[in-house]
């Protein structure tokens, strides 16, 4: 089953592949302008464009590209000259880093707050973490990740401002970064606990004198954890495929920062190499959220 | 996979993942905006390249930060022939970073490099005027005849003409020395013989120097430098008031704030940078010098200087910088004229007005506002301007193949003379890529230009500058802006440091942290 669902990717991918080259040939600016600064001759850029195959016709350089990636080669960056898959070895541990500091805090902190919530609808709790769950959702990143920054490492100097190193520098970026997930967990998971709650084999729970905690931590939660490993496992695939906004903010040396400096020099083969990359850690991810799904709810079978 | 088991793996990965090394500690710390292209000086295209490339590598010459040019690997020089031979002569005794001595050898041989068509640097520019260069670097030759060593301790260049700015192109990064075999990791882990050895770099992240004890000059005072990539100006800003950084660089949206809030820490210098609009000389109704003298009567640029670039800057009658020999800042200017733009149009046939696009950034939010300003003063002169926002690249791009009316840009010396806003700017070879923007073209400019470059004597050079810039300006190829005030904050913990008018002007030598 995994081999054939594996098989499926393959597809994606070449899709990705061709609209990625299509669309970066459609985008103005010459990578070949970067490369030589802000003052060169017409005869260099001629001659590097040659060099690099820009002036091939486009099916041709397609070609050669996919034959690279075929043989496993990203090829090399024609700013930095280094190769591609070098570059994202080196930064994704950063992002994964990263990603998962985020997804600890937004799982913890939303599924805790959506549960509590859930035991009693309306009450105070619930309507002060629903309050909390709306600002995360609401609040733009940009904003937020500089309000912390001059707020606990400005202001307070208890933590640095940007940057990477020891746990310190992940606090702030995970909490920047997982602040959305935690807000939508948190209804998520409080919109699947009420539901669940509510049904009969709760009811019988309670009936045969199962205790409180027991319902919901037991019973209850494991049945609602389906469409939060949904919305987990897409937060997931979109933070270890790099956060432009976060990574930028806190000068943290991820992929999506990666992506973001080869974007702004039309660094053709690194935004290339980065999508494609990209895009196989998504579909891996969702992968995985699938097979985690069979796991919390054995009637969830593929064949 | 359970919940809790799921986040105690991800809590080991996270303990695994972390523990990379600090980056504070290091006596200096300064930063830049994005990752440098290399440390290999060949390829020193950017900004953050010669930065790093000025700290770890020397060239035959080099600029304090006043923009002085200095003796460097060659304690001195002598131009002979009028200026179309140069001879320098090595400093004893120098040593690179390996310990190995350094050659006149390894001079020609990081030139020959430069200019080798398969290092695909792209900025041989500079070597140019060495006879045989271009032939060189278009694959074309073998050698470079202009190059030659005399023994171990002289090098003589043989240029295609007199050319008298010469040893200052050799200051610039990509004319570094390198040793000679080059090692095969250059690119990454440099050897040179600057004040800073190279000790590590994190992409992305960080790059750190150690003092090089050894170095011919006065060595570093501190023991460390350390160079931070801090993409996001406001995070730069939060680095330095958390006391991470040495210095900052102001952004222009935040000078009211410093200098309401920090007076004490902060130094200003007029920068070797304009900031104009190129009109395309060759578009439309942008051809007529009417029309463009009209546009530089329109816009009130004093206004716009003092409200939107909060006054950091000198409103510019010319192109030369007032800190330049050849700067004139007594010029008589275009003044704020609506009524006397009215009439250059009118006169051009243009009395019903005219459309034209503006070009600029999306990143650079001040010179955004700047071309709503410009666009406000146009219209009231019945000039209908679009602004046309594009990244900085296509916007480069659009620019240099003539497809913009109008272009908000900015030009930053690549060395401190008046020629680098003159050739570069006004002559007919540079159009496009070449940085003439605007497409001037003039044949007695063209051939001044080229006299001024020839000459060796700096009254007589100066003076020619002072009257290519003049005429230009009196054909009004750019809406002329202003030159920018650099506004940097230093710690007040930091001694010696100056900003530096030139990018390689700084090398953190005399730099150094009170206890």
């Amino acid at each position: 089953m995994l081999g054939r669902r594996l098989l499926l990717t393959v597809p994606t991918l070449a899709g990705v592949l061709v609209v990625t080259f299509l669309l970066l040939n459609v985008v103005p600016g010459d990578p070949v302008a970067d490369m030589v600064g802000e003052r060169a001759d017409s005869t260099t850029i001629a001659r590097l464009r040659a060099e690099l195959r820009l002036d091939d016709p486009l099916p041709a350089q397609f070609g050669h590209y996919v034959w690279g990636v075929v043989r496993g080669d990203l090829g090399r960056s024609y700013i930095t000259g280094r190769p591609i898959a070098r570059d994202l070895a080196e930064r994704f541990p950063k992002t994964l880093q990263l990603a998962l500091a985020a997804m600890t805090l937004a799982a913890l902190c939303g599924i805790t707050l959506g549960v509590l919530a859930a035991v009693k609808p309306g009450g105070a709790f619930d309507r002060l973490a629903m309050l909390v769950s709306y600002l995360g959702v609401s609040f733009p990143v940009y904003w937020v990740g500089l309000l912390l920054i001059l707020l606990f490492a400005v202001a307070l100097q208890w933590l640095p401002p940007s940057g990477s190193g020891g746990p310190a520098y992940l606090i702030l970026p995970a909490l920047t970064l997982g602040m959305r997930s935690i807000g939508f967990l948190a209804r998520m998971t409080r919109g699947a606990m009420i539901d669940v709650l509510s049904s009969d084999f709760i009811r019988t729970a309670r009936a045969k004198g199962v205790s409180e905690a027991a319902v919901v931590g037991r019973h209850a939660f494991r049945n609602a954890l389906i469409p939060v490993i949904t919305v987990l496992g897409l937060d997931v695939g979109n933070y270890l495929t790099g956060s432009l906004l976060t990574e930028t903010i806190f000068s943290w040396p991820g992929v999506g920062r990666y992506v973001l400096t080869a974007i702004s020099k039309r660094d053709l083969p690194a935004i290339q190499g980065s999508i494609l990359f990209m895009s196989v850690v998504f579909v891996l991810v969702n992968l995985l959220t699938d097979l985690v799904y069979a796991k919390a709810d054995p009637r969830i079978a593929y064949d | 996979m359970r919940l809790p088991r799921l986040l105690a793996f991800s809590a080991i990965c996270l303990s695994v993942a972390c523990g990379g090394p600090p980056t504070g500690g290091a006596a200096l710390a300064y930063y830049e905006s994005y990752d440098p292209r290399s440390l290999d000086p060949a390829l020193s295209t950017d900004v953050p390249t010669g930065e790093m490339a000025t700290l770890v590598y020397d060239g035959l010459t080099r600029f304090d930060p006043n923009g002085n040019l200095l003796p460097g690997l060659a304690d001195r020089w002598t131009a002979e022939r009028g200026g179309r031979r140069y001879v320098f002569h090595l400093r004893p005794g120098v040593k690179f970073h390996d310990g190995r001595p350094l050659r006149a050898e390894d001079v020609r041989h990081s030139l020959l490099r430069v200019l080798d068509p398969a290092t695909r640097g792209g900025r041989a520019w500079p070597l140019h005027p060495i006879a045989g260069a271009r032939e060189y670097a278009a694959g074309t030759a073998t050698a470079v005849r202009g190059i030659a060593v005399l023994g171990d301790t002289a090098v003589a260049f043989e240029l295609t003409e007199p050319f008298a700015v010469f040893p200052k192109f050799l200051a610039m990064p990509v004319a570094s020395v390198v040793p000679a075999p080059v090692p095969a990791d250059l690119a990454e882990r440099p050897v040179g013989t600057g004040p800073w050895r190279f000790v590590a770099w994190q992409h992305d992240d960080y790059l750190l120097f150690a003092r090089n004890p050894s170095y011919w000059g006065t060595p570093p005072e501190a023991d460390t430098l350390s160079v931070r990539i801090v993409p996001e100006p406001l995070t730069q800003a939060a680095e330095f008031e958390a006391g991470r950084l040495s210095v900052v660089e102001i952004p222009f949206s935040e000078t009211r704030r410093w200098e309401a809030q920090r007076p004490a820490w902060l130094r200003r210098k007029p920068a070797l940078r304009v900031t104009y609009v190129a009109l395309n000389n060759r578009r439309g109704p942008l051809r007529d010098p009417r029309v463009r003298q009209a546009i530089n009567h329109a816009v009130n640029v004093p206004e716009i200087l003092q409200t939107i670039w909060g006054g950091r800057g000198l409103v510019a009658r010319g192109a030369i910088p007032p800190s330049l020999p050849g700067g004139d800042t007594t010029r008589a200017g275009y003044h704020h004229d609506p009524a006397e733009a009215r009439r250059l149009l009118a006169a051009a046939g243009l009395a019903n007005g005219l459309d034209l696009q503006l070009w600029r950034t999306g990143t650079n939010v001040a010179l955004g506002r700047v071309c709503q300003a410009i666009q406000a003063d146009l219209e009231a002169v019945g000039i209908r301007v679009t602004i046309v926002v594009r990244d900085a690249s296509s916007q480069r791009e659009a620019a240099r193949q003539g497809e913009a009316d109008m272009a908000i840009l900015d030009w930053y010396a690549d060395y401190p003379d008046g020629d680098n806003f003159l050739y570069p700017l006004f002559h007919s070879s540079s159009f496009g890529p070449g940085g003439n923007y605007a497409f001037y073209a003039d044949p007695v400019t063209d051939s001044l230009i080229v006299t001024a470059r020839r000459t060796l004597d700096d009254a007589v050079r100066t003076a020619l500058y002072r009257t290519i810039d003049e005429r230009v300006y009196r054909s009004a190829p750019w809406l002329y802006l202003w030159f920018p005030v650099d506004l940097w904050a230093v710690q007040p913990w930091i001694t010696g440091w100056e900003i530096p008018v030139i990018f390689n002007g700084q090398r953190w030598t005399g730099v150094r942290r009170a206890p």
